[in-house]
């Protein structure tokens, strides 16, 4: 299993796609950046506008957990788009090239192969997301500094720089599971589809859809907590005054069922169809 | 060693395979002919495991891990790796060591040159073809099943290639199979040869043989033919220096023998298989 | 003639109101303050508005007779516009008049309660009433209703009988419920039309907490 994993982790960072995916990535982070810290006064003004009459505020809000915080409400979409372009290519890149034929002509298990495939879309997703953490963090304070975050959940809610920090990593990590989730499905829709356009577009379906449904009320609590797109917005909950921390866990707990579910029936889909 | 014994296979209710049996010895070559559509693919992917047969039995006698080695269509690369890392990856895919040394072995193996460090979509078809067969030989199987191994190559190329699995055959005693659509390519190299046409065999045996049996026209260039005598006995037809002549096979040496007898400086010989008759259907 | 003496006798009475002037236990408790030519004083701030939430925050309050109040403090932090001054100095800066309403007794202490009233148009207050404690010279709340910042209260709480300047201050004030634009609202955030009319001014409450006083007096 150890080889397969190497060969997958060696494909991959050999691609130069992989590293225009990150280079997008990137630039897409520096835009929201900079259109975040334009924005950002706009924002502080229409939230504090009422505290103003009673209060003088004092202290810059405008600070770098701001401008993560507003990288993290829009990396959202973008971010699992791009993965999921690269997590299925691992896969419809070797049918379109049919190196899954020569990969089979050796012996190597099938259901082997493509655990191996998603346990290193896993980890690429995860690298990504790291990678995304650490250069918006770093840009974000080296430019903007630290200081206090105020948002808007049903309240003001206004954090101490380390408390934001704190929550902001947390996020990350629960934005993380999300992109895995998203990651394992794009890759299980390339087992089912093999074309790379198709499964593009249907990826591509999937997001928009499960962004569309994350908004709408479903009627039922069971549906509005259960629901795997329901899940997406696990981060929020740590901007919360009080983090419901039982809550997470349990959606965490569910969205390992949810990508769980979704790599095994790939899995089974995968060792059961014929290669040729 | 190795047998498909009565396969079968459909697709959408067509019988692309229909109770095929072949086999292939250690060191031996062996041929699959027939045309496009015929089944020779599909055939090679059951051996090779990538296709379920829906009856049906493969044998292969193997002491290695790997059973069979091959390519199926054209050789399946990394295009965006050099060769030696497309070795590296299928190597370390089967826990081989993946060492430089070991690596450059199995390139020097098939012929390809140790300095080439751009990625595989810059190759010639023969080089990646020679690629395709070093991975194909990982593992050291014992049976390896090319699927018309000379596509796209120039004539030289085709040759070399030629030369590389007879040497490889005997080399490493290995049970070879191999398909074409052209007589010529199976014709030099495999002594057995199979015969498929809508999925049915319809001709095996000695390759020799099975010409013979349908050949009744020979292409002969010779420097000063219109000289001859004798060719009006014969159905023929002449054009320069090269010369159709209907004969059946056990006539050339007497024919040979006799336009030798008329100074005639014969330079070529070259049996042309009535493809309609290869095709009709025959005996073992 | 009778016009003139009317309006004479108008005057002389109206005279006579501002010269009533200022009660003496205001006056005794604004010398205890006019002693003080500065101090400094570490502070916490908790903040109870329904719709905020924030932490304790703490930052060092600097007051010098004569000038602005100055806060320094390495977070965010809300300071309330009034009641920070619990020197109350901004009640006295103009020309004022003061009128008791009543005296009162609590825990053995006499508390008189009056009413400041602003002679100048420049004051930023229309009324304030005081509960003033005649024994120790201080004031234990205020109510100020300000031209433009709405009514707020102050309960100011002592250490010590002896201390002048309180070791907690509550600053009871209004404040409207905060209105957002629906693109900024984040997860769980349902728009309930009805509540969000039935809301409208919300009181809120800040407590200061001091501790470390450093008080400068005039010649100490």
């Amino acid at each position: 299993m150890k080889s397969l994993l190497f060969a997958e982790c060696f494909k991959l960072f050999r691609q130069s796609k992989t590293y225009y995916a990150v280079a997008s990535l990137l630039i897409i982070e520096g835009i929201i950046l900079i259109s975040a810290y334009f924005e950002g006064t706009n924002i502080i003004n229409i939230l504090l506008d009422n505290l103003r009459k009673t209060f003088y505020l004092k202290g810059n809000l405008l600070n770098g957990n701001l401008l993560q915080y507003l990288v993290l409400n829009t990396l959202w979409f973008h971010l699992p788009l791009i993965i999921m372009i690269v997590v299925s290519g691992m896969l419809t890149a070797e049918y379109k090239d049919k190196t899954v034929q020569t990969i089979f002509l050796q012996p190597v298990r099938k259901w082997k192969w493509i655990l191996s495939k998603y346990i290193i879309a896993v980890g690429f997703t995860a690298f990504i997301v790291g990678l995304l953490f650490i250069t918006s963090y770093w840009l974000c304070n080296v430019f903007f500094g630290k200081g206090d975050l105020v948002v808007y959940l049903d309240g003001l809610s206004f954090f101490s720089a380390k408390d934001a920090s704190n929550r902001i990593q947390w996020a990350f990590l629960a934005g993380t599971i999300s992109m895995v989730f998203f990651a394992v499905s794009s890759l299980t829709i390339a087992v089912i589809l093999k074309d790379v356009t198709k499964t593009w577009i249907v990826c591509a379906l999937f997001l928009i859809i499960c962004n569309v449904l994350l908004k709408i009320d479903l009627g039922t609590d069971w549906l509005n907590q259960f629901s795997f797109f329901k899940l997406n917005d696990t981060w929020q909950y740590f901007f919360q005054y009080d983090i419901p921390y039982s809550r997470i866990w349990l959606n965490w707990l569910i969205s390992l069922f949810y990508i769980i579910t979704i790599a095994s029936v790939g899995i089974i889909i995968f060792q059961k169809r014929d290669i040729g | 060693m190795i047998s498909g014994i009565n396969i079968s296979k459909q697709y959408l209710g067509i019988k692309v395979l229909n109770d095929v049996s072949i086999h292939c010895q250690s060191g031996q070559i062996c041929g699959l002919l027939g045309a496009n559509g015929a089944g020779k693919t599909t055939l090679f992917k059951i051996l090779l495991g990538l296709v379920t047969p829906d009856s049906g039995n493969i044998i292969v006698e193997a002491a290695s891990k790997k059973r069979i080695g091959g390519i199926i269509e054209k050789p399946a690369l990394y295009e965006y790796l050099s060769a030696l890392d497309n070795l590296r990856i299928f190597a370390s895919i089967q826990q081989l060591p993946t060492n430089r040394t070991t690596l450059e072995k199995y390139l020097l193996r098939v012929g390809l040159p140790l300095n080439r460090k751009d990625p595989v979509a810059n190759f010639s078809m023969g080089m990646k073809q020679r690629l395709g067969i070093a991975i194909a030989l990982l593992n050291n199987p014992s049976c390896l099943i090319l699927d018309e191994p000379f596509t796209g190559l120039d004539p030289m190329g085709v040759v070399s290639l030629r030369s590389l699995i007879r040497q490889l055959t005997q080399e490493f005693q290995l049970a070879v199979f191999l398909s074409s659509h052209i007589l010529e390519d199976l014709n030099q190299l495999c002594s057995r040869l199979y015969v498929l046409q809508n999925g049915k065999l319809i001709r095996q045996g000695n390759t020799q043989a099975i010409m013979l049996e349908c050949t009744q026209q020979y292409i002969i260039t010779a420097k000063n033919l219109r000289q001859s005598n004798m060719l009006h006995q014969w159905e023929h037809q002449l054009q320069g220096d090269t010369l159709k002549i209907h004969i059946q096979p056990t006539q050339v040496p007497d024919f040979l023998s006799a336009l030798a007898l008329e100074k005639i400086e014969i330079t070529s010989c070259i049996p042309q298989p009535d493809l309609l008759l290869l095709f009709e259907g025959g005996k073992e | 003639m009778r016009n003139f003496f009317l309006s004479f006798w108008l005057l002389i009475s109206s005279s006579n109101i501002f010269s009533q002037g200022v009660d003496e236990s205001l006056i005794k408790m604004r010398q205890r303050i006019d002693s003080v030519n500065s101090f400094q004083v570490n502070l916490q701030l908790e903040t109870d508005i329904s719709f905020v939430n924030m932490p304790v925050k703490r930052a060092v309050m600097q007051w010098e007779k004569g000038k602005p109040v100055q806060f320094t403090s390495k977070d965010f932090i809300l300071l309330p516009k009034k009641g920070l001054d619990f020197s109350l100095s901004s009640l006295f800066e103009y020309p004022f008049v003061t009128l008791v309403r009543g005296i009162t007794t609590q825990q053995g202490q006499t508390i008189k309660e009056m009413n400041v009233i602003p002679a100048d148009r420049r004051a930023d207050f229309s009324i304030a009433t005081l509960w003033i404690n005649t024994s120790l010279r201080r004031v234990e709340s205020a109510e100020i209703s300000t031209n433009k910042d709405g009514i707020y209260f102050l309960q100011m709480h002592y250490r010590l009988p002896t201390d002048f300047f309180p070791d907690r201050v509550e600053v009871k004030f209004e404040i409207e419920k905060i209105k957002i634009p629906l693109n900024f609202m984040g997860k769980g955030t349902r728009v309930d039309k009805e509540k969000m009319k039935a809301d409208g001014m919300k009181s809120g409450k800040i407590f200061l907490n001091m501790s470390d006083y450093i008080i400068r007096k005039i010649g100490g």
